[in-house]
């Protein structure tokens, strides 16, 4: 078949799979231009801290850079929740005025002491984070109102329903572990025609996720007692996994690459404000807690820490103890 | 006594020369510094240095011409080339003419201290990368 002939087939057989997919993939990209942005941050305090020798032209790289990636999660957010998207783009245009002015400042005489290069890494970290004195939004706490936005978006009680009706309707059912499986490559092109089983799928992170919990209460919970129960949904690819709960009363959300790529890989955590993350994550992770909700997120690990903590999460996470508070 | 290393560092950012300087001089270094190739190439003209540390991009002349001109005058001078981009094509032709070594920026005293023992020591002019201040001995 076709390239072509391809095309025209998903166009005829639009299922709604392919925007979920798309969406996905999509919040893969947002989280990634988030870590890109916080290790420039950390490359930039580690210049100052270190005492290194630099140039002025590193730190307007170092801003360039900030904008750029900033730019990109602002699309990434902007395709995730678009009516989001007027509001986030007002914001970001601010910060690239704000980065603007940085590039354009000229340092003052009673400044002489502190090299200018330094002075002028110091005002970009000072945007990035924010100080007390600071009337305007630092790009950190801007990163984490998107965050928001798009995690409200994603989580909502309309998109929750909305995709349960797609996965029953396209009969996405893992058949041996009551819960929605998706393949975000193949699925998107052409739903299953079949019942299939989490062997079937190729996906490293998912076969750990499901190591030590294979026999637990998913399975108890299967299709075989009520195909309308599945409580999960798991969009996965050779190296990468989208876990996520449909409970209305139990936010999670788990986000993993493990391609064996260390400055890629990464695991990224959002739980509702109650759920009992302490109990699901091992240590190691860095973990932020809002009136929101609850961030948690390793970076920077190897593939064989990822497979070892996704044992350790799904042991945890479909554990007794965890499901009764959910 | 031993003579100290006399070095000779280039580089039109001010703050490469302010901030490398006290951190040469900690570890026994004759150090003078230039903004303005054409100066250091003045200076090496008349006088022979132990070790040249330019910058490789610089707007009168690159670091490529400072190398090219110490070989040709003082071909026992080591020159170290800092650059700020990973060229592979300035790096490559920087090695056919017999640079000694290069540095990134951004980068450490500390990282400079220890390329720059490497020369001593190819020079037959060994000394203690590490500054009296600090605790460890450079690797």
């Amino acid at each position: 078949m076709s390239l072509l002939d391809k095309l025209k087939k998903i166009g005829h057989r639009e299922t709604g799979i392919r925007d979920f997919c798309i969406q996905t993939i999509r919040f893969k990209k947002f989280l990634e231009n988030a870590r890109a942005l916080l290790d420039l941050f950390a490359d930039g305090r580690e210049k100052v801290l270190g005492e290194y020798i630099f140039d002025r032209h590193y730190v307007v790289t170092l801003i360039d850079s900030v904008v750029d990636r900033l730019g990109r999660m602002v699309y990434d957010a902007s395709v995730l929740v678009p009516e989001s998207g007027e509001e986030l783009y007002a914001a970001y245009d601010r910060h690239k005025l704000a980065a603007r002015n940085l590039i354009g400042s000229t340092p003052s005489a009673a400044d002489d002491a502190v090299d200018p290069e330094y002075r002028l890494l110091s005002d970009v970290l000072k945007w990035f984070q924010g100080t007390e004195n600071t009337g305007n939004i630092s790009v950190m706490e801007f990163m984490r109102q998107t965050f928001f936005h798009v995690i409200q978006g994603l989580e909502s009680n309309d998109a929750m329903t909305r995709n349960q009706a797609l996965f029953d309707k396209n009969g996405l059912h893992a058949s041996d572990m009551g819960i929605y499986v998706i393949d975000l490559w193949k699925d998107a092109l052409s739903p299953p025609s079949e019942n299939r089983s989490i062997r079937d799928f190729n996906s490293i992170p998912l076969r750990h996720l499901f190591m030590d919990s294979g026999n637990g209460d998913l399975e108890k919970a299967g299709p075989k007692a009520n195909q309308h129960t599945a409580a999960w949904v798991a969009a996965v690819s050779e190296y990468q996994l989208s876990l996520t709960t449909l409970k209305p009363n139990f936010r999670f959300r788990l986000e993993t690459l493990a391609s064996g790529y260390e400055p890629s890989d990464f695991i990224f955590i959002f739980a509702g404000p109650n759920a009992p993350l302490d109990k699901i994550i091992p240590d190691g992770f860095h973990v932020e807690r809002t009136n929101y909700g609850q961030f948690a997120w390793s970076l920077s690990i190897t593939a064989k820490t990822i497979e070892d903590t996704l044992m350790i999460i799904g042991r945890n996470l479909f554990d007794e103890s965890v499901r009764r508070m959910q | 006594m031993a003579r100290s290393l006399e070095v000779l560092l280039l580089d039109d950012e001010p703050i490469v020369g302010r901030r490398l300087k006290p951190a040469l001089d900690k570890i026994g270094c004759q150090v003078e510094v230039f903004e303005n190739p054409k100066e250091a190439v003045a200076r090496i003209d008349q006088k022979e240095f132990d070790i040249v540390v330019t910058d490789i991009r610089m707007e009168e002349m690159d670091g490529i011409a400072v190398l090219e001109h110490v070989q040709k005058k003082w071909p026992r001078t080591k020159v170290i080339l800092i650059t700020g981009y990973a060229k592979m094509d300035l790096a490559r032709e920087a090695m056919e003419k017999g640079v000694f070594d290069f540095i990134a920026k951004p980068f450490r005293p500390d990282d400079l201290r220890r390329i720059i023992a490497s020369a001593a020591e190819a020079l037959g002019m060994p000394i203690d990368a590490a500054s009296p201040n600090d605790e460890t001995v450079a690797e």
